[in-house]
């Protein structure tokens, strides 16, 4: 009979006590919190059980406390009447500059001094879409917290598939800011397939058609054994539903002959647009009013045969990446064992007829593709702090976009190809163009094309100090690595002499670690007094993991894969870390944790290889030597 | 001159992944071992871990991920084996002989006047037809020649062997890029319908 166990007074007594972890759907148009509750995923809704949160910040004023906003709802309500302080679909703006963004935004933007990032100038001053998320964010993690009862662990954020490095990071950096510990940024399509696929545990090739409001996304997974295997995505990070709205908004400005609407009758427009995109997904026929002011409406119909006639070319525009999907896939169309609908604008009865069409098979809508994404993200967030109810799980993700590097004559060399499995690290050899040149000027580079003009610039950084040598003698290598995340970093080193330089890649149109810094200190939760609290607290945490974690090392593998003499020095190591991080020197915790990880770097990788051995045992393996 | 296979390297991308070295891969056993082997030390194992260990994850995941990409491809994989037997494929190696190059600039040929053909599309997928067979013979050669250099390792003389070997890898690589200019082309005409 198995004893039990008792703990050390003053030691945590609950080592599997149940974690609390969400996933959260951050949409263009609407956005959800999910978390996993008595082994069930479902969404979280507000006190007025609303599961839904649209998107939408409005911003009235700030004080010493901070921004005053409402978000959700409320903030909907007030858009057609305070629309240039009312800031919607701003996923559309992440990572994006100026040039990207002008088109069809009624917001008046500035780039201010010392920053490459757009803000919205509003009565509470100059937002950038980072901040506007991050309001959406705190308002999704206070509900989950008053929700589940207690603080979060952490939480798994869903981007689109075919979002870049930049608009990656930006969602990030709204994540920090509203005080969430990220856990893993996931793939939208993936986290819906999670959902789809443990429910039904269907194994085989599944496509994942997702136009959400402002993004549209495809990939195509093979699901063998609980591991999801992405083998391919594709898509268009600008074009979803809203799209739609635009078109029925242009249709409208015609037929009343408006011309160049005011921002509330624009705003109120796209409202109108937007019912009537809903009703003709349901009905026939839909009766539009517009109020022009002074008295005056213009009133009209409008019909879904001309509706989808509208659309059509949108919706067609959708076909061009499934087939590059299916072709980077190397899969063909009867190899599909079903389509699954995510995101809202699935709901338009012609784009599910279109997609059935194009895959001959008839799309799978089962589950609310308004909430699949977010119960996905919860399920994997749950995985992810170790609850342990899905342990076979695992999801394996490429990169949506070719990465590169800027050479001679503009033109873009690939380092990393779209649909890489990621994590990825891969380096090539570059060198130099004149003789005795000491610099070389690094441009990072994301996208398909050959011209370096037609990709997105995502860095730049130079690597100095090569020592003087004849033009094409030097050989520099340079090395990019993509994490979990999705998120690279590039770093150059000349093979010769050794001189290196690495950048974690901070996108030409993000926001420098200085301005988040900023940010979080003008953000009320955040007082000097108390960011320095946080800091000292992480540094504790961090401390107490690899503690928790050595300690756990040493009993299973100490005595299998250390000498005594290894084994005295770590256990040591670990006894000064846990000595110092009792007291208040986050510094020094910091410091001490390096030297941990210094003497224990050796034991980590044998434990690595280790366990690659353990897996291959397992299997039925010919002759390894 | 003898080029020795250097099989001594235990990390190698065959061994890594639980298999012998040999140019005929048994793909259900490559993916088999490659999800056992994610499932260990795949960086969502490590969320919760210290730096260390996340940072020795992400490196030791994406060794995999390429160890994986390389033997499932029959041209990365021609090329890492020859590289263990040392040798490395030139930028811009072209030794291969002309009658070979006559046959490729001809279906290059046909490939760009696909377009003024009465059946754009049905004229591009008799070409992508012939490329794909030229392809399979290619790997079918390839798993041949590669056979006998493993099985005959410890003779002097390889050097012919290892040469017909490369120039194989290189027709492939020539062949490969046709059947993906086809495959583009194949594209744009679908998306002009």
């Amino acid at each position: 009979m198995a004893l039990l166990q008792i703990s050390e007074p003053g030691q945590t007594t609950a080592p599997h006590q149940h974690k609390l972890a969400i996933g959260i759907d951050l949409g263009t148009t609407n956005s959800l919190v999910a978390s996993l509750r008595s082994g069930l995923a479902e969404t979280i809704a507000d006190e007025n059980g609303q599961h839904l949160l649209p998107s939408v910040v409005q911003f009235q004023g700030k004080n010493e406390t901070g921004y005053q906003t409402e978000v959700g709802y409320a903030a909907q309500q007030n858009a057609s009447n305070d629309p240039m302080n009312t800031i919607a679909s701003v996923k559309r703006y992440m990572g994006r500059g100026l040039d990207d963004i002008k088109k069809h935004s009624i917001y008046d933007f500035v780039i201010e001094e010392d920053s490459v990032v757009p803000r919205i100038r509003t009565v509470a001053g100059n937002v950038s879409a980072v901040e506007v998320s991050s309001e959406i964010l705190k308002a999704l993690k206070q509900r989950s917290e008053e929700a589940l009862g207690g603080d979060l662990t952490g939480a798994v954020i869903t981007v689109p598939a075919y979002f870049d490095d930049a608009q990656r990071q930006a969602t990030k950096d709204a994540a920090k800011l509203a005080g969430l510990n990220v856990l893993r940024l996931i793939n939208e399509p993936t986290a819906a397939a999670v959902a789809y696929g443990l429910d039904t545990g269907s194994e085989g090739i599944h496509v994942i058609y997702d136009l959400g409001g402002g993004t549209f996304d495809i990939s195509i997974l093979k699901l063998t054994k609980g591991i999801f295997e992405v083998l391919s995505t594709a898509g268009d990070s600008a074009l979803g539903g809203d799209d739609l709205d635009h078109i029925i908004t242009d249709w409208i400005l015609d037929e009343a002959e408006i011309n160049e609407p005011a921002p509330s009758l624009l705003r109120q427009i796209l409202d109108v647009a937007r019912q009537a995109k809903e009703t003709l997904s349901e009905q026939t026929s839909c009766k539009l009013s517009v109020d022009l002011g002074e008295g005056k409406y213009w009133d009209s119909e409008l019909s879904q045969q001309q509706f989808e006639k509208l659309i059509k070319p949108l919706i067609r525009k959708t076909l061009v990446p499934c087939r590059r999907a299916l072709r980077d896939a190397g899969i063909e169309n009867d190899e599909v064992q079903d389509v699954v609908m995510v995101g809202g604008s699935t709901r338009v009865p012609l784009v599910r007829q279109m997609v059935g069409e194009f895959f001959s098979t008839e799309p799978l809508i089962e589950l609310d593709p308004d909430k699949v994404v977010a119960i996905g993200a919860a399920r994997q967030a749950d995985v992810l702090v170790g609850n342990k109810s899905d342990e076979d799980m695992l999801l394996l993700d490429v990169t949506p976009l070719s990465l590169g590097l800027e050479t001679m004559g503009g033109l873009a060399e690939k380092v990393i190809h779209r649909n890489t499995t990621i994590p990825v690290a891969r380096a090539q050899d570059f060198t130099t163009f004149k003789d005795g040149q000491t610099a070389m000027a690094i441009h990072v580079v994301q996208g398909e094309r050959e011209l370096i003009s037609d990709c997105r610039s995502l860095a730049r950084f130079e690597l100095r100090g090569i020592p003087p040598m004849v033009a094409g003698a030097a050989r520099i290598r340079v090395t990019f690595q993509i994490d979990a995340d999705g998120l690279l970093s590039v770093s150059a080193r000349e093979e010769t002499s050794g001189v290196e330089s690495s950048i974690q890649v901070k996108p030409s149109y993000g926001l420098s670690d200085g301005e988040i810094e900023t940010m979080l200190k003008d953000s009320f939760s955040y007082a000097q007094d108390d960011i320095d609290a946080r800091n000292l607290r992480e540094k504790q945490v961090e401390a107490s993991r690899v503690i928790e974690a050595l300690n756990a090392a040493m009993d299973e593998d100490g005595e299998k894969l250390l000498s005594q003499e290894e084994q005295t020095q770590i256990r040591q190591a670990i006894d000064e870390l846990a000595e110092i991080s009792k007291g208040s020197d986050q510094r020094a915790i910091k410091l001490k944790i390096e030297a941990v990880d210094k003497v224990t770097a050796e034991f980590a990788q044998r434990r690595m290889d280790a366990s690659i051995n353990k897996a291959l045992a397992g299997q039925s393996v010919d002759d390894i030597d | 001159m003898s080029n020795n296979l250097n099989n001594s390297a235990a990390d190698n991308y065959f061994s890594l992944l639980g298999l012998s070295i040999n140019f005929d891969v048994d793909k259900t056993k490559l993916t088999e071992n490659y999800h056992e082997i994610q499932k260990s030390i795949h960086p969502d194992k490590f969320a919760n871990a210290s730096d260390l260990d996340r940072r020795l994850s992400v490196q030791k995941a994406a060794q995999i991920n390429d160890a994986l990409e390389t033997l499932k491809n029959p041209i990365k994989r021609s090329i890492y084996l020859l590289s263990l037997y040392g040798i490395e494929l030139g930028e811009n190696d072209m030794s291969v002989d002309p009658a070979f190059l006559m046959e490729q600039m001809e279906l290059r040929e046909n490939l760009s006047e696909v377009n003024n053909t009465d059946d754009p599309l049905e004229e591009l997928s008799n070409i992508l037809d012939d490329v794909n067979a030229r392809i399979k013979q290619s790997i079918g050669n390839l798993s041949q020649l590669f056979m006998k250099l493993l099985s005959d390792n410890e003779s002097d003389d390889n050097a012919p062997l290892l040469k017909e070997a490369k120039e194989q890898v290189l027709k492939m690589q020539f062949l490969n890029r046709l059947q993906e200019e086809c495959m583009n082309k194949e594209e744009d005409l679908a998306d002009q319908l």
